[in-house]
């Protein structure tokens, strides 16, 4: 037996119409609630996004917690970044060669620890011409 | 080396860092070095009462005020050599003994503490350049805190003090191990208030003894100071240099300060 035909043995005086309309509009709602959904899970998606993008360039974390380089923080910093914050107190801002003269290490090495403490947000950088200047601000 | 930095710590107080700092100060005056002496335990100042007699006059600026970008060094340091009649000059930077500025040097934060720390490592070639100093001495506080730390890593050698007392030998250990070899500082350890009445010196084991402590501490001991009666009954804030010409405890002293040069 078709459903129909049950509703109408069960409901004899049921109208159809007034059935599909008032299904209609339970869809039409169901519909509006599921594109808010829809929409409310794109703006989550993007705020994640951003979000990863921030610390993934490291802006985020130097926007909440300015790091500083003072005595006892250097103490738990590893031996070869330590060196290289000592030789920049001495020489207030220097590039990577400066601070090889300063420190008897490598340039490439002063180029790799100074780098990796400005991506911890203990040093700033900045460009002059050719040269990269470190500095603690 | 013009313009070397020399810090005075400890790892606990009473081991008489203030009075090597002072007398060591007034024995490089009296051979007409010029010198910087500067007080960085702003916790506890001492130099203050050490040196009243010579001030003369109300402290118009002191080394808090230059830590705090209110003053330059020039402004903060005060020359005492005529009074004590010194060949060389002698220029002191007294801490602030009241209590808000102690209070106010308590608070600082981190970042106050990178700029004085940068302040500190400035200072070596603005004294040697501009203001004609051989030696700068700071006297620091005891123990591991900003304002000794600070002086400990912008210094070109470090003297440790210490007593014979297993405390204080402990504390130096501890302090060598962890603070001092992480920044790789020129530190040498001076012994100081040894009793003469023990064996150490009565059977000349003076030898034996610096060599246990140099394999205990693995650093060099420059001197052994005996504790002598009257430098310990005499007010701490007397400056024999000044006061006792030809003590032997400034023949100590000197020798002390003869190996220093050595270390660059």
């Amino acid at each position: 037996m078709a459903a129909g035909e049950t509703v109408r043995k069960k409901w004899p005086n049921l109208d159809v119409n007034v059935l599909l309309t008032m299904l209609i509009d339970e869809l039409t709602q169901v519909n509006k609630k599921l594109d808010s959904m829809v929409e409310l899970n794109g703006k989550m998606l993007k705020t994640q996004e951003e979000f990863l993008q921030r610390i993934a360039n490291q802006s985020y974390r130097r926007e909440i917690i300015k790091l500083e380089p003072d005595a006892m923080t250097l103490l738990f910093l590893p031996r070869s970044l330590r060196k290289t914050v000592m030789a920049l107190y001495k020489l207030k801002e220097a590039t990577a060669e400066d601070l090889a003269r300063e420190t008897n290490r490598l340039r490439a090495v002063e180029s790799a620890s100074a780098n990796q403490l400005v991506r911890m947000g203990y040093l700033k950088k900045k460009r002059e011409g050719r040269r990269v200047y470190f500095y603690i601000e | 080396m013009k313009g070397k930095v020399i810090s005075i710590h400890s790892s606990r107080g009473g081991t008489g860092k203030t009075v090597i700092a002072t007398n060591l100060a007034v024995t490089y005056a009296n051979k007409g070095l010029n010198i910087a002496l500067l007080d960085l335990d702003f916790r506890a100042p001492s130099l203050i009462t050490v040196f009243s007699k010579g001030i003369g006059g109300p402290v118009k600026h002191w080394l808090n005020d230059f830590m705090n970008g209110q003053c330059t060094i020039e402004q903060a340091l005060i020359n005492v050599s005529e009074e004590y009649n010194l060949r060389g000059r002698l220029l002191i930077g007294l801490a602030n003994p009241a209590i808000e500025a102690i209070q106010n040097m308590i608070g600082k934060s981190r970042a106050w503490e990178v700029t004085a720390v940068k302040k500190l490592f400035s200072l070596r070639s603005t004294l040697s350049n501009d203001m004609d100093i051989d030696r700068c001495i700071f006297d620091t506080s005891p123990g591991i805190q900003y304002s000794s730390i600070n002086a400990v890593i912008s210094s070109d050698v470090s003297i440790i003090v210490t007593t014979l007392d297993s405390l204080d030998v402990k504390g130096v250990q501890r302090m060598l191990a962890e603070f001092y070899d992480a920044f790789e500082k020129r530190t040498v350890v001076l012994m100081n208030k040894v009793f003469p009445q023990t064996r150490i010196w009565s059977n000349g084991r003076q030898k034996e003894l610096i060599s246990q402590m140099e394999k205990a501490l693995k650093h060099p001991i420059i001197g052994v100071i005996p504790c002598y009666c009257d430098v310990l009954q005499a007010e701490r804030a007397s400056l024999l240099a000044i006061e006792k010409l030809g003590h032997p405890f400034l023949r100590n002293l000197e020798e002390v300060a003869e190996k220093l040069e050595h270390i660059e």
